[in-house]
């Protein structure tokens, strides 16, 4: 299965997204096909890194394989080219985790592969300071 | 040539339960048998089977074959639709189209989910690959973690207040006492939803639809396939599936459920209806926001008003327009595949006056709306008496 990953790892490290070379619109996760203006020129980009949170959640009971890191916070974070990422946000001050909270992504272990144990890395956010 | 009208002439359904001793094939044997019973033409020319995850949840796929075979109708086309929570709803579209079409006289439509046998954790996975692998999935994120952002959203955005979100589970458990199929037949208060277990803050577990076994089963037929039959039925009026930007997050206005606003509009334009006839709605409420964001999406209330409507009582049984009469997605039940079959069996009962103590009182259109993902894919149909 961690083929499947691995094949993409590009965007887990470097948050490689889409570029619409019709209408300039980006996106992550990457298109195949602009949402904009329905163009299918889409090449590889990279997101800046950093966002703010437009909505949170503190996920009590994750999916298997993350249990170890539960309750978590998971936000939508509006990247600062519009671009719209589902995220864990980890390693900040209590209390500032809060919509509207600037954030800044870095590279973090996501998740232990269930039948292989493999360790997978991937983007979390962190609330800059 | 004009077309036939198209009629469910029949229903059948389990209860919706932790049916320990039944197994998938059992559940949808039965559901099947009870809508088939009485019907003189016995062997349907269609079989769709709606049902969501057999292969994760009882290693068994091929569904459509060996529930034809356990009814003994070997010999009869069949197959499985999958659009995960709206498998039940768009397995019905594509029966109902067919048999519309004029390419076939009679569909059965059997939706049919068994989560029970899973543990806890194990739904979760099940149902989470409803979403992105890649994207959702890979940050941990259950079904549940994306209804409590786009919860929380909501209610930052638009004023929503706990108590306001808790209405509508309020109204379907209140609904569910006289549902002899429902899950869980208890009313509850405002406070026992905003006091439950935290699940995905702000979600707690009364506003998430309980995990459960159930199958429905409804007999889709043409003129020819009922004629001379006495047999009480309701005319399917519209229907069509919409779909949306995969995920939330991908979304412009995640508040918009654009697959719901497509999809009954869509729906209502086939059946020649205006909104305002409706006598009642099944909706899909798998999430409190859920509830409130789909009565939104089809107009009956403003934005940010679907749950202060319910609070206000403008959707309990009474009203001019229930909601989810015999319990919804909170109380009736959420056995996913089958749950866009259980709508469509109550929208006939309503219809056809077998609807007991739930009997909403002179009701002459229905409408069901069946979501798979949040609001990435929405089933709707509408349904009229049979004249």
């Amino acid at each position: 299965m961690e083929i499947q990953h691995w094949r993409i790892r590009d965007r887990y490290y470097r948050l490689v997204g889409s570029k619409c070379m019709q209408c300039g619109a980006e996106f992550f996760p990457p298109v195949y096909t602009c949402k904009k203006c329905g163009s299918e020129k889409i090449k590889d980009k990279e997101m800046p890194k950093t966002g703010r949170i437009l909505a949170y959640t503190i996920l009590h009971e994750p999916l298997p394989g993350f249990e170890a890191q539960a309750p978590f916070y998971l936000a939508i974070v509006k990247l600062e080219n519009g671009a719209k990422i589902l995220t864990q946000v980890v390693d900040s001050p209590e209390g500032s985790i809060k919509t509207g909270a600037k954030v800044r992504a870095t590279i973090r272990r996501a998740m232990v592969d269930g039948d292989s144990g493999q360790i997978i890395y991937g983007y979390k956010f962190v609330v800059e300071t | 040539m004009s077309r036939s009208k198209v009629y469910v002439s029949s229903v059948g359904f389990t209860d919706i339960a932790d049916h320990w001793n039944k197994s998938l094939l059992d559940l949808a044997v039965e559901a099947s048998r009870s809508a088939l019973n009485g019907w003189s033409k016995k062997k349907p020319d269609q079989i769709i089977v709606g049902n969501m995850f057999s292969a994760v949840g009882a290693r068994q796929e091929h569904l459509g074959a060996i529930v034809t075979a356990g009814l003994g109708l070997m010999g009869t086309p069949a197959f499985k639709v999958e659009a995960a929570c709206s498998s039940g709803g768009s397995a019905f579209n594509v029966g109902y189209n067919l048999v519309r079409s004029g390419a076939i006289e009679s569909a059965l439509i059997v939706g049919v989910e068994k989560m029970r046998d899973l543990e806890p954790e194990e739904v979760s996975q099940a149902l989470a690959m409803a979403e992105s692998a890649e994207y959702t999935q890979f940050v941990g994120a259950t079904f549940a973690a994306l209804n409590g952002l786009l919860a929380r959203y909501y209610m930052e955005q638009l004023g929503v207040t706990r108590d306001e979100l808790s209405s509508i589970p309020v109204i379907d458990h209140a609904n569910a006492v006289n549902a002899k199929h429902a899950q869980f037949r208890k009313a509850i208060s405002p406070e026992v939803v905003g006091r439950s277990q935290m699940i995905a803050d702000p979600l707690r577990l009364f506003d998430c639809a309980p995990v459960g076994d159930g199958a429905a089963a409804v007999l889709l037929a043409n003129d020819s396939a009922v004629s001379g039959s006495k047999r009480r039925m309701a005319e399917v009026l519209g229907g069509k599936i919409s779909t949306n930007d995969f995920s939330i997050y991908e979304r412009d206005d995640m508040l918009d459920f654009k697959s719901t606003r497509m999809a009954f509009k869509g729906a209502m334009q086939e059946a020649g209806l205006a909104p305002g006839k409706l006598s009642l709605v099944e909706i899909h409420d798998a999430f409190s926001v859920v509830g409130a964001l789909s009565l939104e999406a089809m107009g009956f209330s403003k934005r940010g008003h679907g749950s202060k409507d319910a609070k206000a009582g403008k959707y309990s049984p009474e009203s001019e327009l229930p909601i989810n009469t015999f319990g919804g997605l909170k109380a009736r039940g959420h056995p996913v595949g089958a749950t866009g079959v259980y709508q469509i069996a109550e929208a006939y009962l309503q219809l056809t006056d077998q609807a007991g103590k739930n009997q909403v009182e002179g009701a002459k259109y229905a409408a069901t709306q069946n979501i798979g993902g949040v609001d990435t894919t929405s089933a709707v149909h509408v349904f009229g008496r049979a004249a």
